[in-house]
């Protein structure tokens, strides 16, 4: 049944759904934000740059030159003042919340009945969505380690001594893209696809359509080396292993001539050592994994593409 | 700090202003916090707060009511009279009393001046002797005994109030200060004895005049009013709990509910909202519980409220989460009509439970509409499963026995070898210790088998058996009947099933060729229709089944309705049926799992005879089913009567039916189509089908159906409509006003699968659910749907739930055996629950003597041992059958029923549960009649003015054609003797409208006198009158009662005088 806005209404106004629908709202905005404030640097950065006599008297902020501004300010009362005000209101917006929506407690837990769909916290739902792509082993294991590995290395493998302090895209392309593709494209896009879109059966119900706990779907998801007819173990789990293989030299060689795009990039990218550049290649490498995955599992029906007896990627 | 210009944007912008916008916010938000917690999440307080206000009122004007009704009784001239004789008693205790007082007053001013040094001295004293105590070497002992020495020598001085209001002072020692204060405690005490006594005939003047009121007044007294009043004006806004810690129970229910606190309304006040003046208000929880008397059995401290009207006992922030009608509640709150639901939970295992009568209609309606055919539900019909567990047992049994015996010759032959004496005598003493054993395994054999064979008899089925079909019925009938059977007979309990096209023929075809082909049955005569009717009507047929269409219907309905039994029924077997409902054409060999015919009895070289008394199989090895599994008893008919009752039935048909020939029948192709079929659809959870004896139950079991997880019922393509209050139509569901009312719920699940089994197959492409549409109507919906609401995993603990150990197990058990056999078409069981038969045209106004008798004491009535005899063989006779065996005189009939003997013992052991009587019945010893007494006991027995034989049966049939009670000769070995005094002194209160006259006795000087005029030989005799008469009524002979028949005027028909 498509059209229902009653069962949408449902499913935002649960009041476990709010940060999610907030997030819906709160990323977009921020993320708009924090380019409007990166380009005004960027701008400011380029002016700068081109007239370096003023650049020992500016005052370093995005507005119109004025004589006797200052260059530095003390945190307090001046920073200080402003994250009062910010406390603040999150606290009247805490309290209200709290006041008007309880928590979210259900019927006792029942081990002789799961229910359906069955939902993680909405900041699993993200991890939760992998277990589509991938076996639970490597999504609920492997990826959430090497996640937390990865954000551990960035400021080890990050080489690039500007944007420290002040909003910049021109100067932090790179890291911004990884960001924005990691966070925003995967992780917030994940939740909001748990969320929203993921339904009894956990399959997929756009916006509007019916929750139906009798609907019935047909799909049938096949090994990759089962499309290419390899019956034999040991020649599936070769075959698995070389395509493997072959994804991690392509992207890597992508990722290679990535760092090489621009006069910038491959000044910062001579800077690192050899550790850091493979720490980063496979660090994003296996994070371009999930979408290839991803469109591997929902454009061309591929369950595993390497199948062994320990794990299945 | 350097200074800044204050055009820097940074440096210059004002927060202040934002931030008081915040911090008000703040404040703001603070005070709705705070608003919240006392008020918002606690709405319970404005209940307690209104309750208060209008339970005031509702005292007040009680008050002014109560006022009135005792000023009343105070001015009337017999409560005048109590007060002044009170009056006068004080007034003439007063002088002592008030001596008495003075005195009073002067000991207690000597108690108090004496009391302060009296309570120091004896606080040193008793210190230092623990010292003594305590002390560890002798001279410590003694110097430490030296300072209680001292210390008791005093001197202690006191002053002291004489009598004249002077003062004395006195020394004393401490043990004559302790015998100082002991003698004046004493002197006071024997002061206020005194008092009492003086003022003893005051006080019970008083009392009298107080005790006067409260009988004349209707409801509380004022007093009581005014500390209902106190009460609630002290009353506190508080939480109100209940809480059982044994049972994880925390019922809050009262902190709204406040008019449950039987500390505020006592149970004698009914609280209800037009009581209260708030008829027009939707939200007022202040009534009183409606049933104070389930209160008495239950008492809410122990029980509280959610056990057994479900709901959240813990929530108290709004009336939605403390019903529990909320999505992730389990128990919500019963709706009104399905209050009883909360019953069943502990009491599932009664038939039949008191205060109950839609839980009970719908027990068993479960029972009577052959739901249990399909849905398996503990308790219900187990005898097939006994049965099974009660063959089981005998096979453990034997094994061990086996291995017994296989171990004493092992043990025998260990003792002779074993090196001592000792050790020997113990391996002997093990073997005969294993062979009592195995005699002791024999008896309990003996008794399953024993219990196995009851079982046989007692397994019943809900519909008739299949297996006669071909000698029972009409060959074309039986396709139109699977067709139509909801027009055909409208009140049938066979429930209408959903064939598809073509699926009838195939199971009727089925059921025809492998029905049993015989012996044929002996042609019959046709009777008289005219008689037949009469005797139908008269027999007692109508207890069970009903006849006539429309708004002619007359009779029961435990039975189907016979109004066109004419078109199905062959005569011949019908005139076998009506002689012998059990009587089967074949027994059936549940080992052998075949019908037994004459050529099996052939090859054992036996005679195909079988019979109650007959029931073994052919080789002698075990138990045949030889009783048809109908519960329909045997009526004792002649077959002349048999003929006629046959005729008339024969002949009640539709002149205008039509049936197409049905030539499929015959045809073999489709008996395996149809046995799929028959399987398929469960027939033979209800009918006895060759071949399918052995079939399970094709349904769900229900036992605890209503606390089933909700996702666990299928509302199939309807779930959305559940969820969203939309009916299966598009409409909106309305409830109590609620548009869109949500019907995902248990509740709904059952209502709407009952009224129409098909509902959740809609909109299906396949469909998948089986169940036949039940014969119901909206009300057995709801008592249906009760019932299963009720069919919950209880979450109280074990000992709460209704199993008791004692009589009232017996009560029980018996009404699950009075129910199955239906005994209360015939007689009233319980008080206030009429029987079928009373309800009849035939049996009012003079012919309600005609009725059977109500058996609300028989257990108290009868000695136990005869009834059990009765109930065996209800004619009291082997040979004379076609007769009653106490009441001959009436014309419906005591049928036989072939009980099994354990189903005999437990209807006796619940007649006599339900009369409270002692197990075993021992029957007391009667004093014999001393000549004298024998002539005053037949002066008495013929008396003019109550001649006993009048009415009673004697045996000689021109006597007993108009006697209208049974047989004295009878009494001896059937009535209790202290229940015929009761029932000669009072008939009416045992039997209300017994045709037995009431009042026949007098109590005159603790003892029973004949109220007629006394015959000369009792005059001056001293003892019990109605005593002596059942004494003489316990030892009377034939050849007694043939004399006095003599004397007594000859019988009239009037019955009762």
């Amino acid at each position: 049944m498509w059209g229902d806005w009653h069962q949408l209404w449902q499913i935002v106004s649960v009041p476990d759904n709010v940060p999610i629908v907030a997030l819906l709202f709160l990323v977009p905005f921020y993320t708009w934000y924090g380019f409007r404030e990166a380009f005004k640097h960027d701008r400011l950065i380029a002016q700068l740059e081109a007239d370096p006599a003023m650049a020992k008297t500016h005052h370093r902020k995005p507005y119109p030159f004025k004589t006797g501004w200052e260059r530095e300010l003390h945190v307090w009362p001046y920073l200080m003042r402003i994250e009062f005000l910010a406390a603040v209101i999150l606290t009247v917006l805490l309290m209200v919340w709290s006041i008007t929506l309880n928590a979210p407690l259900e019927e006792p837990a029942n081990p002789n009945l799961t229910m359906n769909p069955s939902k993680a916290p909405w900041y699993f739902l993200g991890l939760q969505e992998m277990l589509v792509y991938f076996d639970p082993w490597i999504a609920g294991v492997v990826m959430p380690t090497l996640i937390i590995v990865g954000l551990m290395a960035i400021p080890y493998v990050d080489a690039n001594p500007l944007g420290n302090g002040y909003y910049t895209y021109k100067q932090r392309k790179f890291s911004i893209w990884a960001f924005l593709i990691g966070f925003l494209a995967l992780w917030c896009v994940m939740i909001v696809i748990g969320t929203f879109i993921r339904g009894p059966g956990w399959m997929w119900f756009w916006p509007t359509q019916t929750w139906d706990h009798n609907r019935l779907d047909f799909a049938v998801n096949r090994n990759l080396h089962e499309i290419f007819g390899i019956e034999n173990r040991w020649l599936a789990m070769g075959f698995g292993a070389s395509v493997v293989g072959l994804f991690f030299i392509v992207a890597g060689y992508l990722m290679h001539r990535l760092c090489m795009v621009t006069e910038f990039s491959r000044k910062i990218y001579q800077r690192m050592t050899l550790l850091q550049i493979i720490t980063l290649h496979t660090l994003l490498i296996l994070m371009l994994s999930l979408p290839a995955k991803m469109a591997a599992r929902l454009l061309f029906r591929i369950k595993y593409v390497l199948v062994t007896p320990w794990f299945n990627i | 700090m350097p200074e800044i210009q204050n055009d820097d944007p940074i440096v210059a912008k004002s927060y202040s202003g934002p931030l008081l916008i915040a911090s008000l916010l703040l404040v703001l938000s603070l005070f709705w916090a705070l608003w919240q917690e006392f008020v918002g999440l606690r709405p319970w307080r404005g209940y307690q707060r209104e309750f208060a206000s209008v339970y005031s009122k509702f005292l007040g004007k009680e008050l002014t009511k109560q006022k009135a009704a005792a000023d009343a009784i105070m001015s009337s001239a017999e409560y005048q009279k109590l007060a002044k004789a009170a009056k006068d008693a004080a007034d003439a205790a007063a002088p002592q009393v008030k001596k008495i007082d003075e005195e009073t007053a002067y000991v207690n001013r000597r108690i108090a001046a004496l009391s302060p040094t009296f309570i120091t001295a004896r606080g040193e004293v008793t210190a230092l002797i623990y010292q003594v105590e305590i002390a560890g070497s002798e001279s410590s002992k003694k110097s430490r005994q030296a300072d209680v020495d001292k210390a008791k020598k005093g001197p202690f001085n006191v002053e002291l109030p004489t009598a004249e209001g002077k003062t004395e002072k006195k020394s004393f020692n401490y043990d004559e200060l302790i015998a100082e204060f002991d003698s004046l405690k004493n002197h006071k005490a024997e002061l206020t004895l005194k008092r009492a006594d003086v003022r003893k005939a005051a006080d019970e003047a008083a009392k009298a005049q107080a005790a006067y009121i409260q009988e004349k007044l209707d409801g509380l007294s004022v007093e009581q009013v005014q500390s209902l009043q106190t009460a609630v004006r002290q009353m506190s806004v508080a939480l109100r709990q209940i809480n059982v810690d044994k049972a994880g129970l925390v019922d809050r229910c009262q902190s709204c509910h406040v008019g449950m606190d039987p500390k505020l309304v006592p149970p004698t006040l009914q609280l209800t909202k037009a009581s209260l003046g708030l008829e027009k208000s939707k939200d007022a929880p202040f009534t009183s519980h409606p049933q104070p008397e389930l209160l008495k059995l239950h008492d809410p401290e122990k029980f509280g409220c959610s056990p057994c009207h479900g709901g959240n006992g813990r929530a108290t922030n709004s009336v939605v989460k403390g019903h529990g009608r909320h999505e992730f509640w389990l128990w919500p709150l019963y709706y009104k009509e399905n209050t009883e639901a909360g019953c069943q939970t502990c009491h599932a295992a009664d038939m039949f439970t008191y205060h109950a009568p839609v839980l009970n209609k719908g027990r068993e309606l479960f029972r009577q509409k052959g739901c249990i055919g399909c849905h398996r539900y503990e308790g219900f019909d187990n005898e097939g499963e006994q049965l099974l567990s009660a063959r089981q047992k005998v096979r453990q049994l034997e094994q061990q026995k086996k291995d017994a015996e296989l171990e004493i010759p092992r043990l025998n032959k260990a003792g002779d070898q074993a090196p001592d004496n000792k050790a020997a005598q113990d391996y002997y003493a093990k073997a005969d210790n294993l062979r009592v054993e195995t005699s002791v395994m024999d008896a309990q054999i003996e008794q399953l088998m024993v219990r196995a064979r009851s079982l046989l008899r007692e397994e019943k089925k809900v519909g008739p058996s299949l297996k006669e079909t071909r000698m029972k019925l009409r060959k074309e009938w039986i396709y139109y009947w699977l067709e139509n059977t909801h027009t055909f007979r409208p009140d049938t309990k066979m429930p209408q099933f959903r064939f598809k096209p073509r699926e009838p023929r195939a199971i009727s075809a089925f059921i025809w060729q492998m029905a049993v082909p015989g012996p044929a049955l002996p042609k019959q005569a046709p009777g008289n229709s005219a008689k037949g009717k009469e005797l139908f009507e008269s027999r007692g047929c109508l207890a069970c089944h009903s006849i006539g269409e429309g708004n002619k219907k007359m009779g029961g309905t435990f039975a189907a309705n016979l109004s066109r039994v004419g078109e199905k029924v062959n005569y011949d077997y019908l005139v076998r049926w009506i002689m012998n409902p059990r009587q089967r054409t074949r027994p059936y060999d549940p080992i052998a799992r075949k019908d037994l015919g004459p050529e099996d009895y052939k090859q054992y070289g036996k005679d195909f005879v079988f019979d109650l008394d007959h029931s073994r199989s052919p080789d002698g090895k075990h138990e045949l089913q030889v009783q048809q599994q109908t519960v329909m008893p045997n009526l004792r008919l002649t077959i002349a009567e048999a003929r006629d009752i046959a005729s008339y039935l024969a002949a009640q048909k539709h002149a205008d039916a039509v049936y197409q020939p049905a030539e499929f029948m015959d045809d073999p192709k489709l008996v395996e189509q149809g046995r799929a079929l028959v399987k398929n659809y469960g027939c033979a959870g209800c009918h006895e089908i060759a071949t399918l004896e052995e079939e399970g139950r094709i349904g769900t079991e229900l036992t605890t159906e209503g606390s089933k997880p909700i996702e666990r019922l299928d509302f199939s393509l309807l779930t959305e409509h559940a969820k969203r209050g939309v009916l299966p139509d598009g409409k909106p569901n309305v409830r109590d006003g609620e548009k869109n009312a949500e019907w995902y719920d248990h509740k709904g699940f059952f209502e709407r699968k009952l009224t129409n089994t098909a509902i959740f197959d809609q909109g299906r492409v396949v469909t998948q659910l089986k169940m036949p549409q039940p014969n119901v109507t909206p009300e057995d919906v709801t008592a249906l749907t009760t019932f299963l609401l009720g069919s919950v995993d209880p979450q109280v603990p074990k000992d709460y739930l209704y199993k008791p150990a004692d009589q009232r197990r017996d009560i029980q058990e018996g009404w699950w055996l009075v129910t199955k056999y239906n005994c209360m078409g015939c007689h009233q069981i319980a008080v206030g629950q009429p029987s079928d038969l009373q309800g009849l045209p035939i049996y009012q106004g003079e012919n309600k003597f005609k009725l059977p008798p109500p058996l609300l004491s028989e257990g108290a009535r009868v000695d136990p041992n005869w009834l059990a005899r009765f109930l065996e063989n209800p004619a009291m006779s082997k040979t004379d059958v076609n007769r009653n065996g106490v009441r001959n005189y009436l014309a419906v009939r005591m049928p036989t029923f072939s009980f099994s003997d354990g189903e005999i013992r437990k209807i006796v052991k619940f007649f006599q549960a339900i009369a409270s009587q002692a197990q075993p019945y021992l029957p007391p010893r009667l004093e014999p009649l001393t000549p004298q007494e024998r002539t005053m006991a037949r002066d008495l027995f013929t008396h003019p003015a109550a001649p006993c034989l009048k009415c009673h049966a004697t045996g000689q049939p021109a006597h007993d054609a108009n006697a209208s009670a049974p047989n004295f000769l009878l009494a001896p070995e059937r009535l209790q003797p202290a229940w015929t005094a009761r029932w000669l002194t009072d008939p009416s209160r045992i039997s209300p409208g017994t045709a037995m006259p009431s009042g026949l006795f007098k109590q005159e000087g603790g003892r029973w006198v004949f109220s007629g005029p006394l015959p000369p030989s009792l005059q001056g005799y001293s003892k019990d009158h109605a005593d002596l008469l059942v004494r003489y009524m316990f030892q009377i002979t034939p050849e007694e009662q043939r004399m006095l028949l003599g004397r007594t005027p000859a019988g009239g028909k009037s019955g009762a005088k």
